[in-house]
């Protein structure tokens, strides 16, 4: 995974629903067919960069197993960071693969 | 909410934040295993890689090592003790000079806006005077748009109260003084210039606090009443606070208007005479300008001063020097010279103790070997034991530091406690003296903790070179303490042991200040005429003479010049012909003057021997141009104005008409000269009431002089020994660990039956060298800095070879006691025991 890229898809896939650490790391995994393997010990000290910048905020709340656990959420500045991020992202790859293509 | 806010919240939330998040990853932990993937990560280290990002790690481990270290020092409460006590005597010692330093020159005192209070003095290429004349100040004070208020202050002789017996200290001062300063009265009212700026006014005076209280019994009803100064009546007008701040130091006990001098003291032209030098000017500078910018422009009207009024003004290279004015001590050039002097003294002292403490703790580093490499085995990095160690050297330090602080209130307590300091000063340290102890437990704990912390650190506690560069650096610091040291005392010695060349013990000066008070010429040659006969009739009174510069008097008069090759203060005086016998100084060769003679001149023996070596110095001409004087008598050594200069030399010319209104009457008496006093006070109030003289027995001062160098000497001798001490017991320390360290070695060594002194060399070895390199670097630096205090080492040359060698006989002996006193007790061991052991 490319540096930086983590926190984007944290906020994308925290866009439609909120969700567990857990289930960020599943919902990742699953979306990238099983490509990206988020760890531990990257995801939690991410997550608390996030929740400190305030792009994300954790809620308590209750798990599928039955177990009380926080949700995290999507702030409006999240929301901001997100669509800014795509937007730089989207414009990085698309000049990285017009250099692939025509040097 | 902001970031930064968020952050800070986070801080004092961190429990509960913690919990949340071990929470989460416990969670994860369990829905990771539930899908049958194992996670062996340390979770405690994940755990604290993800605070990491909360931006409070540095905050918890700070605590978790000021914790462990509180823990250490606890453990080793003999440690702890000795340790604060060698930093306490070290940064204290540091910390009362810087408290003194502080309190004279930095701290502004408390007046009304004190930063644009200045201080104005006469200043050119080789001349000085911290006074001037009214009249130039007047001009100053109503051409200057740079200042935006000026006020002078015109110190008297001490007058009498009513009928007292004992002078009062006076002082006039311009009308604007209290107001410019801002000073509330206690009682009544201060001067105003509204009030106080006329000579046809209602004559007014202030008093201090003290006189108020002890004079006049604190008796408010004081004010509006009329006592007499010196027989002139005046009204008390107001009393000034307890706490007053003069500008310059302590003032006097009574003040009054300027504008009225001449109502006080009958006849003085002070006010309208140009060539008067007598009033202290300072100024406010007006806003927004700074120092430069006001002394360009009082250049300029110096010049046209010097066009209006030549006599007011020496040459063309005068200025008015500008310099800070609100400290209790307007700083020369000369003061701060001292000042660093006494500086590096004091931290010499520092680093002694530095050096010392640095030994224990390498001593410690081994004994602490264990526990460090426990620590770096379960992985603490060698960043992390630095860190530790250093916050325990802090620690340390700012219980020394603490000590120190302590230490230098007392001092500054016992300073203040002499009499005459205002009252407004205090013994406890303002922010600078704290900043400055900040700065010292840094600089401390850097200089004694580092070494032995990256020995530790590196696993190397048994290196032998950090031991002995201390060692070298514990000698070098009291090598040159006690150089100096010497050097003060020899000097005091010199003083007090070496004939001053005259008589001082039967003398009296009087002063009558005939020209304060309007004398001529001529009608001051009758009144000291007068005097002097009746004084002759006084019995016990065997000779009077006329001096203008009498011994220790008010006011010096030098220059340095280069004779052949030598510095020379040369030391003029104006005297009638009977000054040398009054004085008791000795006719070398030659005679002395006869009244009425010109052209003639007595010289002291060693500006003859200086000016003309080995030939006879009778007949020779002084001066330059047609104005030339001849030699007609040589005079012994006597330095009466520079008690303590050994390059001094005097000429003397006779007095001439002019010089009569500033002469002082010299009197020797048979018997205690103080007992004169009434009688020479009922002459002066027959010739003339108004000049009350000032009368002066020279012992007194003489006294006072050298008991001034005797106290600098004992303080610096004391610093000396403190330092000497603390080296000596380090290093009984230090030679006491390396014999620890080696007595297996040290048993095998005698049980194979080795010669004691072989042992003992042996394990002193390690040591000699350092001494040696210490002891040249001390003598060295001692040799090249003591050159700095020559100002203080009148009569001793700054190489004093018995100085240097008292210094070095002390500190050898010293240091060989201590190296030999724990190596000996090495050669006592019990060889059976240690050897059995372990």
């Amino acid at each position: 995974m490319p540096p930086g890229a983590l926190p984007m898809l944290i906020l994308r896939v925290l866009q439609s629903s909120e969700l567990h650490g857990y289930a960020i790391a599943q919902r990742i995994h699953v979306l990238s067919s099983e490509v990206l393997a988020v760890e531990e010990g990257l995801l939690y000290p991410t997550l608390q960069k996030m929740l400190l910048k305030g792009w994300v905020t954790a809620d308590w709340g209750t798990s599928e197993t039955n177990r009380k656990v926080r949700f995290y959420r999507l702030t409006p500045t999240g929301r901001a960071q997100l669509k800014a991020e795509i937007a730089g992202y989207d414009r990085a790859t698309q000049a990285i693969q017009d250099i692939l293509r025509t040097a | 909410m902001g970031e930064l806010w968020r952050r800070i919240s986070y801080l004092f939330n961190r429990r509960r934040l913690d919990d949340e998040l071990e929470s989460d990853m416990a969670f994860h932990r369990e829905m990771t295993a539930a899908a049958g993937r194992y996670n062996f990560g340390n979770t405690l280290r994940m755990r604290e890689q993800s605070r990491e990002a909360w931006g409070w790690t540095w905050l918890d481990r700070l605590m978790q090592d000021l914790h462990y270290g509180v823990r250490i020092l606890a453990r080793s409460p003999g440690f702890t003790i000795m340790a604060v006590t060698i930093l306490g005597i070290g940064i204290g010692v540091n910390i009362a000079a810087f408290s003194f330093f502080n309190m004279v020159a930095l701290k502004p005192i408390p007046v009304r806006d004190a930063e644009s209070i200045v201080r104005l003095e006469r200043r050119s290429l080789d001349s000085y005077t911290s006074e001037m004349a009214y009249p130039s100040f007047a001009f100053y004070r109503d051409n200057a748009r740079s200042l935006s208020a000026a006020m002078a202050v015109l110190g008297v002789p001490p007058m009498q109260i009513d009928d007292d017996l004992q002078p009062t200290s006076v002082s006039f001062v311009t009308p604007n003084f209290f107001t410019e300063l801002g000073t509330p009265a206690a009682y009544g009212r201060l001067f105003t210039p509204s009030l106080d700026n006329s000579p046809a006014a209602q004559p007014s005076v202030i008093l201090s606090y003290e006189v108020w209280q002890h004079r006049f019994s604190g008796d408010p009803s004081i004010i509006g009443r009329t006592i007499r100064i010196s027989k002139r009546p005046a009204t008390v007008i107001g009393i000034l606070p307890y706490d007053f701040a003069s500008l310059g130091g302590r003032g006097p006990d009574i003040w009054m208007p300027m504008a009225q001098q001449p109502y006080f003291i009958q006849g003085s032209k002070v006010l309208t005479d140009w060539r008067d030098s007598s009033v202290r000017m300072w100024g406010r500078l007006a806003p927004g300008l700074t120092a430069k910018v006001a002394e360009q422009e009082l250049r300029g009207l110096t010049h046209q001063l010097q066009k209006q009024h030549p006599e007011a003004v020496w040459d063309e290279n005068e200025f008015l020097q500008i310099s800070p004015g609100s400290h209790l001590q307007v700083m020369q050039p000369r003061m701060y010279e001292v000042a660093g002097m006494v500086g590096v003294l004091t931290l010499l002292i520092l680093a002694v103790s530095c050096a010392n403490l640095g030994g224990l703790m390498l001593a410690r580093a081994v004994a602490r070997e264990r526990e460090m490499s426990i620590r770096i085995a379960i992985g603490a990095s060698r960043a992390r034991i630095l860190r530790q160690l250093f916050t325990e050297s802090l620690m340390l330090a700012s219980l020394g530091s603490a000590a120190g602080l302590a230490f230098g209130y007392v001092v500054m307590r016992v300073l203040l406690s002499f009499p005459n300091t205002p009252r407004w000063l205090s013994a406890m340290p303002d922010w600078r003296v704290l900043l400055f102890a900040a700065v010292l437990t840094f600089l401390a704990a850097t200089f004694f903790g580092l070494a032995p912390a990256l020995q530790i650190a590196r696993q190397r506690q048994h290196k032998t070179i950090v031991r002995q560069f201390l060692v070298a650096a514990q000698v070098a610091a009291s090598c040159v303490l006690l150089i100096v040291a010497a050097l003060l005392v020899r000097a005091t010695q010199h003083v007090i042991y070496t004939d001053p060349g005259f008589g001082y013990e039967q003398l009296l000066s009087i002063d009558p200040q005939l020209g304060k008070h309007g004398y001529s010429p001529e009608t001051a040659r009758a009144y000291l005429q007068h005097m002097q006969t009746r004084l002759h009739s006084v019995p016990g009174i065997t000779s009077v003479s006329l001096v203008k510069l009498p011994p220790m008097g008010h006011i010096v008069s030098n220059s340095n010049t280069e004779i052949n090759g030598h510095n020379v203060t040369l030391y003029p005086n104006w005297v009638e012909p009977g000054f040398f016998s009054t004085m008791g100084i000795p006719m070398k060769t030659g005679r002395t003057f006869i009244p009425g003679e010109k052209h003639a001149v007595v010289v002291s023996e060693s500006f003859a021997r200086q000016q003309w070596p080995g030939q006879n110095p009778l007949g020779k001409q002084i001066g330059e141009g047609d104005t030339k004087d001849t030699v007609i008598g040589v005079a012994g050594d006597a330095h009466i104005n520079a008690l303590n200069d050994d390059d001094a030399a005097e000429q003397y010319w006779p007095a001439k008409a002019d010089d009569m209104p500033g002469m002082v009457v010299i009197a020797r008496a048979a018997g205690e000269p103080g007992s004169f006093t009434p009688a020479v006070k009922s002459i002066s109030e027959s010739l003339d009431p108004k000049a009350l003289p000032e009368i002066r027995q020279i012992k007194l001062l003489y006294r006072e002089n050298v008991s001034q160098l005797e106290m600098i000497a004992t303080a610096v001798s004391a610093i000396g020994i403190v330092a000497v001490a603390m080296a000596g017991f380090g290093l009984i320390g230090l030679v006491a660990f390396t014999v620890s360290q080696r007595t297996k070695e040290i048993a095998i060594r005698i049980a194979l039956g080795a010669n004691p002194v072989a042992v003992l060399s042996a394990v002193l070895r390690q040591f000699s060298w350092p001494v040696i390199l210490g002891l040249v670097i001390g003598t060295t630096a001692a040799a090249l800095g003591s050159r700095l205090l020559r100002v203080v080492l009148y009569g001793v040359s700054n190489l004093d070879p018995i100085g240097y060698a008292c210094a070095l006989v002390v500190l050898s002996a010293i240091v060989a006691v201590a190296g030999l006193l724990p190596a000996h007790r090495a050669l006592r061991l019990d060889i059976a025991r240690t050897l059995h052991y372990d």
